[in-house]
């Protein structure tokens, strides 16, 4: 979860660690007002979780007299990085020097990555000049203590008095890196300013999702729910029920998918796309026992109007029993009032409690329950085929009316 | 031989008398697993399915000398297990619980280093090696069916996909030398390579096939040791998620290690990474036997 200016500076804020004054603002009226009372240079910044910001023009350096106009020509743009409903307003700094410092991840290790040619992106620094920038891995047993820290600036170039104070923020930064359970936090620029202190000018933080839940300083987050109402009746059944979430993401074909685990999920995508098939939907889900989430996910399918037919393809089941499965399916089938006739279901479905699953499958009827042992490659060719058919009915359908 | 875990391997269950811990105990007993000891702090004296109970791994090494320790345990106390696990002195830990916070899982990860332990996971499903020993719930209640005993060693991103896989070499002949599903999230205790590197070294083990996905270094750097010689016997590759390239980055579609960061994650750079270095790349699980039918002969 990628938190807002406001909300990440409002953190390290009460952390005591250093940023410039600064409030979000609703409209330009209000923005202007908070501009007035900072006073001379304000910067003006479009509130939305990201970087980059400054080169879409949505960070502006301006006279606290013109902060209100500079706000309404921000807000209500439709930018590619998203929509400008927020401003943030914030004490201009007096720059003397920029630096760059973030914490983030590699595959099993936080990193620590640092350089002097701080203000600008750091993927340009990199591509110009690559040996300003320092990276070390972090030991996540004993931290980063403050004389690392700065070794490491040092390292980087820097030098005399900002060296130690800048050392010792990055230490303290640390803390705060795990502190929140942050999967990422760049502060691009840390300004050391005219008078010698330092600003947390910039600063993104990114929190791991997978923790959000223990943080409850986090639970009045603006949660970034889904726009779609069938991607949220998902995420809502996951926060409902604890445990394995289901996954449920809308694309713009005719296929509606229930594939797990992971892994053979994403290889029956990538078989139906080869085959020319176009999915409605991906989706994954824990297959433990319980079927409220199974039934989101279908709900789901069956009530997305692009939907022409389904395949639930499961990789072979090795604990949890596959009939819970069908059993989801005979609930939101009749729920969506779906004609299995005219709605192709396809399930590619083995494991413990197959001849159950085989026989609700029956009772339910018009479904294709692939024979034990077909491949998923088979499975995806089914489901293309079968779904091109329906589609090639109700074209003629269509033309016929 | 095999890699990991074979007759020798005593095997201790954290959280055993929880549902999941009881049932795999069950299943494993019943494949002739050595399960010497559970764990579950305050339990200690019960018995489950007649395994001694105890409060603390290192009470239960000190009696059972339990050397591979399988772990079902939520969440919020996967760390300290793995932690508490590694400093007992447990050889190979397996973490089966998903989702693990990322400082969570890095700390538990440079613990396991640290003890000199082999921790599998996060999100793994087990590893077996057939006909010997297996941990976690890998084969489920029929390991036979679904892993014959062979001499081809499995690495996979996937729980699910080490059973399709492991299928795939059955209906064309061949059979596991071990099988491991190294873990769906992001941060695993031990990378690809180093699995494949075991094996290299395995007398049993002829050839190896991988799963991979988007996200993560593990694929590139399976290639690096192909390219320098580190690997020298034959790897078919299996990469799913191309299909991901056509819609946005940072969105996840499965695991969520298969997240898309930058275009060297992508399916199609690691697919053309590996191909460029020596490994067979299948686009289907039906090429596996082919595949290795070339390069073995």
């Amino acid at each position: 979860m990628k938190l807002t200016e406001d909300i990440a500076k409002d953190l390290m804020r009460r952390l005591r660690l250093p940023v410039p004054e600064g409030t979000a603002a609703n409209d330009s009226v209000e923005a202007g007002a908070l501009a007035i009372k900072l006073g001379g240079k304000v910067a003006i910044k479009a509130l939305l979780p990201t970087g980059r910001r400054g080169k879409s023009g949505l960070v502006r350096l301006v006279d606290a007299s013109n902060a209100e106009t500079a706000a309404a020509e921000m807000l209500g743009r439709e930018t590619d990085l998203g929509y400008v409903d927020r401003i943030y307003v914030e004490k201009g700094a007096q720059i003397a020097q920029e630096l760059y410092l973030a914490f983030s991840f590699s595959d099993r290790q936080p990193m620590l990555t640092v350089s002097t040619a701080g203000g600008v992106e750091i993927e340009q620094v990199h591509a110009t000049s690559p040996e300003q920038i320092v990276t070390i891995s972090i030991d996540p047993l004993k931290g980063l203590r403050p004389w690392e820290a700065i070794d490491l600036w040092s390292q980087a170039g820097l030098k005399g008095r900002p060296l130690a104070q800048v050392g010792r923020l990055t230490a303290r930064l640390w803390q705060a890196f795990v502190a929140l359970d942050a999967e990422m936090i760049e502060i691009n620029p840390l300004v050391i300013e005219a008078d010698g202190n330092l600003s947390m000018v910039g600063t993104m933080i990114e929190i791991d999702d997978a923790a959000v839940g223990r943080h409850p300083e986090l639970a009045d987050m603006p949660s970034g729910q889904s726009a779609n109402p069938r991607e949220r009746l998902v995420e809502e059944a996951n926060s409902a029920h604890p445990g394995g979430d289901a996954r449920y993401v809308e694309l713009d074909g005719d296929i509606g998918l229930l594939v797990a685990g992971g892994g053979a999920g994403l290889l029956q995508h990538d078989m139906i796309v080869d085959l020319g098939g176009r999915p409605a939907n991906h989706s994954d889900i824990s297959p433990a026992p319980g079927t409220v989430k199974t039934e989101a996910v279908l709900d789901a399918v069956f009530s997305n109007p692009r939907s022409r037919s389904l395949l639930i393809g499961y990789n072979h089941l090795q604990m949890a029993p596959v009939d819970r499965v069908v059993e989801a399916l005979a609930n939101s089938i009749e729920r969506a009032n779906i004609d299995t006739a005219t709605f192709p279901i396809i399930l590619r479905l083995f494991g413990p409690r197959e001849a159950e699953a085989r026989a609700l499958a029956e009772k339910i009827g018009g479904l294709t329950y692939l024979p034990s042992g077909t491949s998923l490659a088979e499975g995806a060719k089914a489901i293309v085929e079968a779904t091109r058919k329906v589609r090639a009915a109700q074209s003629e359908g269509a033309t016929a009316l | 031989m095999s890699i990991l875990i074979d007759k020798t391997t005593r095997v201790l269950v954290q959280g055993i008398t929880g549902n999941q811990g009881r049932y795999d105990t069950r299943l494993a007993l019943d494949y002739g697993v050595n399960i010497v000891a559970g764990v579950t702090p305050g339990r200690g004296g019960e018995e489950v399915e007649g395994v001694p109970v105890f409060d603390t791994v290192a009470a239960a090494v000190a009696s059972t000398d339990a050397t591979a320790a399988v772990l079902y345990v939520p969440v919020a106390g996967v760390c300290d297990a793995v932690t508490e696990a590694a400093e007992a002195g447990i050889r190979v830990i397996l973490a089966t619980t998903e989702n693990v916070p990322r400082h969570d899982a890095a700390r538990a990860v440079a613990a396991a280093r640290e003890a000199g332990a082999w921790l599998v996971g996060f999100n793994t499903n087990g590893v077996i090696s057939p006909a010997k020993c297996k941990i976690g719930g890998i084969g489920g209640d029929n390991p036979d069916a679904l892993y014959p005993a062979g001499r081809i060693g499995v690495v996979s991103r996937s729980g699910g996909m080490s059973a399709e896989i492991a299928m795939a070499l059955k209906s064309s002949g061949y059979g596991v030398s071990t099988a491991v599903s190294m873990g769906g999230d992001r941060t695993t205790g031990r990378s690809m390579c180093e699995y494949l590197e075991l094996f290299e070294n395995d007398a049993e083990t002829d050839a190896m096939v991988i799963y991979g996905e988007p996200g993560t270094g593990n694929e590139a750097e399976v290639a690096e040791a192909l390219r320098s010689g580190r690997l020298r016997k034959p790897v078919v590759a299996i990469v799913a998620g191309r299909f991901q390239e056509n819609h946005p980055r940072g969105v996840s579609f499965g695991h969520v290690a298969a997240m898309i960061g930058d275009e060297a994650d992508s399916a199609s750079a690691k697919i053309e990474l590996l191909a460029a270095s020596g490994a067979e790349v299948a686009s289907s699980l039906d090429e596996i036997g082919q595949a290795l039918g070339r390069r073995l002969g």
